[in-house]
């Protein structure tokens, strides 16, 4: 049954690993330039990161060679699976509040002195 | 009709599925926790993170998966022999992963750079040393079998130690009670926060000097870093401090060891039941035949999802 299924499929699989050696290599060689703008490494790490994975998924795990049902199947899990992060980013990642941890203490109590010089006027305006 | 795949196969993908966000779910919140935490440790000297190890590993998950994939076409191929060769790889270059991401942790556990042992600021920072030196003295007290329920009671017997033991015993309690008197001092100018070139015995004197509502200056986190490394620098005292960390307080430290620990330490399990999956094929030896095409194709899908994982956790902790 496995002989039909999942039969020889023409890939040289060699190249592809060569391919995700060259992109790791990649990915080493921007920490080591020291690349000072924060977006510009993210984005080139990430995306030399999601470039290894298609590798991974359309060669090694042969999806190139599955029929549309990998669509059905995987779309629903990866949609469910950004659910979680997009639900957290409005409070915890992008809050608009300043928060009163020990990390940031002194800023806050900095940022409430400077609140209190105000005028209420100019505060509730602010709110 | 259903899908033009054999049921485990269609298994295998459906346990993915929830696999992804599975591991969606802490890579997800270790990045909106990051997105939300102004000054996330990123320094290698302050995170002990060595781009070396998560580069190697890196190599090591994609070998393994590259001989996975050779294994298979092997089995397909009849091959059972280059199969067992291939699969054989496979878990030999897991248990170095294992053996690297071990090293790796080691370092964590070395530095305390765990969840909820770190120091976010001074105050915690100074209150850590206290902590550690407080349970040096204990672990001391009880290792000369100085027994009481309080630390006073301990101080009493260790006392009573010194006036009876000659010697070399003798030399050992005496360092300890000046290591003890040493941990004592510091606790009070931590608990008063007060400067360490005041010593606690001038502390009311100078009090009735200061007018009123002024208050006396104040412990500051340079002065006890500078204290640990005269203490650690100490030939009686070094061994007594080595189990005192060096005050360094690491914002958001906790949060970065609790994701760090959780991604990682998922991903190790799920190299291990790989292992088990390889491992289970191997202890096959010359029997293995064609029955275990399918069992070889799914351990194989698993490995590189596993290898997948790897693929996002190396930039996002290594790198960014």
């Amino acid at each position: 049954m496995s002989d039909e299924h999942a039969g020889h499929h023409p890939v040289n699989y060699f190249i592809i690993f060569l391919i995700l050696c060259f992109c790791t290599f990649m990915s080493v060689v921007f920490d080591f330039v020291k690349i000072d703008n924060k977006i510009l490494l993210i984005v080139l790490v990430m995306s030399v990161a999601t470039a290894k994975a298609l590798f991974v998924m359309t060669y090694f795990m042969h999806l190139k060679f599955e029929g549309n049902w990998k669509f059905v199947l995987l779309a629903p899990t990866v949609a469910l699976a950004m659910g979680l992060p997009l639900a957290l980013l409005p409070d915890v990642g992008l809050h608009y509040y300043q928060r009163d941890v020990p990390q940031m203490h002194d800023e806050v109590t900095a940022h409430a002195e400077k609140a209190d010089e105000k005028p209420m006027a100019t505060q509730k305006k602010k709110h | 009709m259903g899908l033009p795949i054999p049921n485990s196969k269609l298994g295998m993908w459906l346990f993915l599925g929830t696999e992804i966000m599975f591991f969606t779910a802490f890579i997800g919140a270790n990045l909106v926790l990051r997105i939300g935490s102004p000054g996330w440790p990123t320094d290698p000297d302050v995170t002990h993170i060595k781009i070396w190890a998560g580069g190697l590993n890196t190599f090591v998950l994609i070998t393994s998966s590259y001989c996975v994939v050779i294994a298979h076409e092997a089995m397909i191929a009849k091959n059972f022999k280059k199969a067992r060769v291939y699969l054989a790889w496979t878990f030999a270059l897991s248990c170095l992963f294992l053996g690297i991401k071990g090293s790796e942790y080691y370092g964590k556990f070395d530095h305390d750079i765990l969840p909820g042992h770190i120091a976010e600021n001074d105050e915690q920072a100074i209150n850590k040393v206290t902590r550690e030196m407080e349970a040096a003295v204990n672990s001391q007290m009880a290792r000369h079998g100085l027994k009481g329920k309080a630390l006073a009671d301990k101080r009493t017997a260790l006392q009573a130690a010194i006036g009876k033991q000659s010697g070399g015993n003798k030399t050992q309690l005496q360092v300890l009670a000046v290591f003890d008197a040493e941990f004592a001092e510091l606790k009070r100018h931590a608990r008063d926060n007060v400067s360490l070139s005041i010593p606690f015995s001038k502390f009311e004197e100078r009090r009735k000097t200061l007018t009123a509502g002024a208050k006396l200056p104040p412990l500051t986190l340079h002065e006890v870093q500078e204290h640990v490394t005269k203490l650690k620098a100490d030939e009686q005292l070094k061994s007594l401090m080595s189990s005192v960390h060096d005050p360094h307080p690491i914002p958001y430290g906790n949060l970065f060891a609790s994701t760090y620990f959780i991604m990682t330490g998922f991903h190790a399990l799920h190299v291990v039941i790989g292992m088990i999956l390889f491992g289970m094929v191997l202890m096959q030896g010359s029997k293995l035949d064609s029955n275990w095409n399918d069992w070889v194709e799914n351990s194989g899908l698993y490995w590189h999802f596993v290898d997948l994982v790897w693929i996002f956790l190396f930039p996002l902790l290594y790198i960014v």
